[in-house]
């Protein structure tokens, strides 16, 4: 369903300081299945899902969604499929500090303008769902990081996105909370949903909800997806 | 309820919790915000207010004024000279006066000294009582007010009507003398019988109304002088044309039309105005500066919220959307306190803290309240040099910020 065709990504082209983060990288994402991104550190993988994420444009190569070209398309229509198709859960929790865990998680719809009952219905409902319903008033600045990270699974989930995107979940969670962020990503793939995940930790890649594991290094696939 | 509205309340209710969130911060800065168009609003309100009050009581002044100019100086008026006024051809009365300065060593003020002319109403003319009325102006029938509670008629000889400004200064009332020394250092005790209503207040509160005879010992004028004659005229449309004649045909004479002591007051207090708002440029300009700064730069924590509002599904255009309506929030409030405050502060408290600066001369100022006077041009100056700069200056730095690729956020700490 996603499908990268000989992608490229330069930072700062044309001056000394250029570097080239993504070399011609060819991919095909499955539907419904977990796709974890693997690499060192500096190997690209951040870049590349952001890329299949459509927050950046890539310098090269063409990027495919459904069979539909959205390389080109113009900010408008990227931020429009980003915020109907893609949920993002980052590496740090990235909520908004000073506001309660319920309008953090009611965030990324407000651009839609669902009506707000409907919308705090879904809100907590999603809480509930990750055990946080207690949360929900609570600002974000009191939750501990496990917590924190939650509340921000459920923001990606707000929009009912096809496909989750995370980058490192699990590299400020200790092992428990990494295998209860493990479990949750099992009930995304349990409701059909498609999770790419870019990781370097062996919790991870080696659980068994994983399906394909796409090894990177220096901006290259290292070999065949497994 | 349509999305779009439900949206822009989303966008609005977001707005207000950020602005909240940096609560210290946007109050120092509302309350710095606010002083200046406070400032800006008093120094405004009170000049307009105080020159078309001025423009009301000189609407009933007299059209023509002329005195007697020897070599460039002001000199005392010849008797002599009226006659050859009068018959010139348009010239409906003329009418001499009687007044002078008096500094008074003891209290270091100059008071007005004026002997009342005749009642209105035994005028031979009644031309200086009209006044056109403009229907459209709310003020008009003010024009009507008697400048002071008092007939008219001069006080009797040995007797003296005082202004408020006068009694307050002097510490006297009715039934209490006044000392003045005379040109020639001989002491005259005057008699006060009546003190001047406290509404005519901007015009009379240094004035002293005394008996002409008394006046010409005070001043040692012989009876063949006066100090200037009043000039009423047919037809209004002539005024110009009659003081045209009267300097042709007496060459030391000088009129002066109603619309020249007009110019001079509005030229008064806009100087007044403008050197108010010298006094504070530095207040407005460290507002500015301040403004500027606040504005155009986004902290690091506000970037980041842009970076993570981008990359959860919001557009730039909802970014900037969210970032004119702090803007706009901040300065209009700051904007209708500030014109608030500034009101009472003319209209209610008689400019307390502007007074000295705007008021009366020399050690003697009036005390009086302002017809309140504002209008839309006022206002709308005020929002075009307060509300639209900084609301624009939020805008610019939010649009750069915003229109960055939003993996910025997940670069935030990423690889």
């Amino acid at each position: 369903m996603i499908e990268l065709l000989n992608v490229r990504k330069v930072f700062n082209a044309g001056s000394p300081s250029e570097f080239s983060a993504i070399n011609g990288v060819d991919l095909r994402i499955a539907e419904n299945r977990v796709t974890v991104l693997k690499g060192p550190s500096g190997s690209g993988k951040t870049t590349l899902l952001s890329i299949v994420g459509c927050m950046s444009r890539p310098s090269a190569g063409r990027v495919k969604l459904r069979d539909r070209e959205i390389t080109s398309l113009p900010e408008r229509f990227l931020t429009d499929i980003r915020r109907k198709t893609f949920g993002f859960i980052f590496q740090q929790p990235n909520l908004i500090k000073g506001i309660s865990v319920l309008e953090n998680v009611m965030l990324p719809a407000y651009p839609l303008g669902e009506k707000r009952t409907t919308l705090k219905v879904k809100a907590l409902h999603g809480l509930n769902e990750l055990n946080l319903s207690g949360k929900a008033a609570s600002k974000v600045e009191w939750l501990s990081g496990g917590e924190a990270q939650r509340v921000s699974i459920v923001r990606a989930l707000i929009n009912d996105p096809q496909i989750i995107i995370a980058d490192e979940p699990t590299a400020h969670l200790d092992t428990k909370l990494s295998y209860r962020f493990m479990e949750i990503v099992e009930q995304f793939k349990a409701q059909g949903k498609t999770v790419i995940i870019t990781s370097h930790d062996p919790l991870v890649y080696d659980s068994k909800t994983v399906d394909d594991v796409v090894n990177l290094r220096d901006g290259k696939l290292e070999s065949e997806p497994a | 309820m349509t999305p779009w509205i439900e949206k822009q309340r989303y966008i609005i209710d977001f707005t207000i919790s950020s602005l909240l969130r940096r609560k210290v911060k946007n109050i120092g800065l509302l309350a710095l915000y606010t002083l200046i168009v406070f400032i800006l609003a008093s120094t405004m309100f009170f000049t307009y207010s105080i020159k078309k009050e001025a423009k009301l009581i000189l609407q009933g002044s007299p059209e023509i004024v002329v005195q007697k100019i020897v070599a460039g100086r002001h000199d005392l008026f010849p008797v002599d000279y009226i006659e050859p006024i009068k018959a010139i051809r348009g010239v409906a009365d003329v009418e001499s006066r009687l007044w002078g300065y008096y500094y008074d060593s003891l209290v270091q003020a100059n008071y007005t000294v004026l002997v009342p002319s005749r009642p209105v109403d035994k005028s031979q003319s009644n031309a200086r009582t009209t006044v056109v009325v403009d229907p459209n102006d709310p003020h008009a029938a003010d024009v009507d007010k008697p400048l002071y509670d008092y007939d008219g008629a001069a006080p009797e000889a040995g007797t003296i009507v005082i202004g408020n400004g006068v009694a307050r200064m002097r510490e006297i009332g009715v039934g209490d003398f006044m000392p003045f020394m005379a040109f020639d250092g001989q002491i005259m005790n005057l008699k006060v019988i009546g003190t001047l209503s406290a509404e005519s207040e901007l015009v009379s509160s240094d004035l002293i109304l005394v008996n002409g005879a008394d006046f010409r010992k005070l001043f040692g004028i012989a009876e063949q002088f006066v100090t200037d004659v009043i000039v009423t005229v047919k037809n209004p449309s002539e005024v110009g044309m009659v003081a045209g004649k009267i300097k042709k045909k007496l060459q030391s004479a000088r009129p002066i039309i109603r619309e020249e002591i007009l110019r001079t007051y509005d030229s008064i207090f806009n100087w007044r105005g403008g050197m108010m708002i010298v006094v504070f440029s530095a207040a407005v300009l460290a507002f500015v500066i301040f403004a500027w700064d606040k504005a155009s730069g986004l902290s690091a924590g506000e970037r980041r919220e842009i970076g993570i509002l981008k990359a959860v599904g919001w557009e730039t255009g909802d970014v900037i959307q969210m970032k004119f309506w702090e803007g706009a929030m901040v300065s209009l409030s700051a904007y209708f306190s500030g014109v608030i405050l500034a009101y009472i502060h003319v209209f209610f408290t008689g400019s307390a803290v502007f007074e000295p600066a705007l008021k009366g001369w020399s050690a003697l100022y009036p005390h009086f309240s302002l017809t309140p006077y504002v209008n839309a041009e006022q206002l709308t100056t005020l929002f075009f040099l307060t509300v639209v700069p900084y609301t624009v200056a939020t805008i610019v730095p939010t649009w750069r910020a915003a229109t960055i690729d939003p993996d910025t956020a997940m670069r935030h700490t990423g690889e």
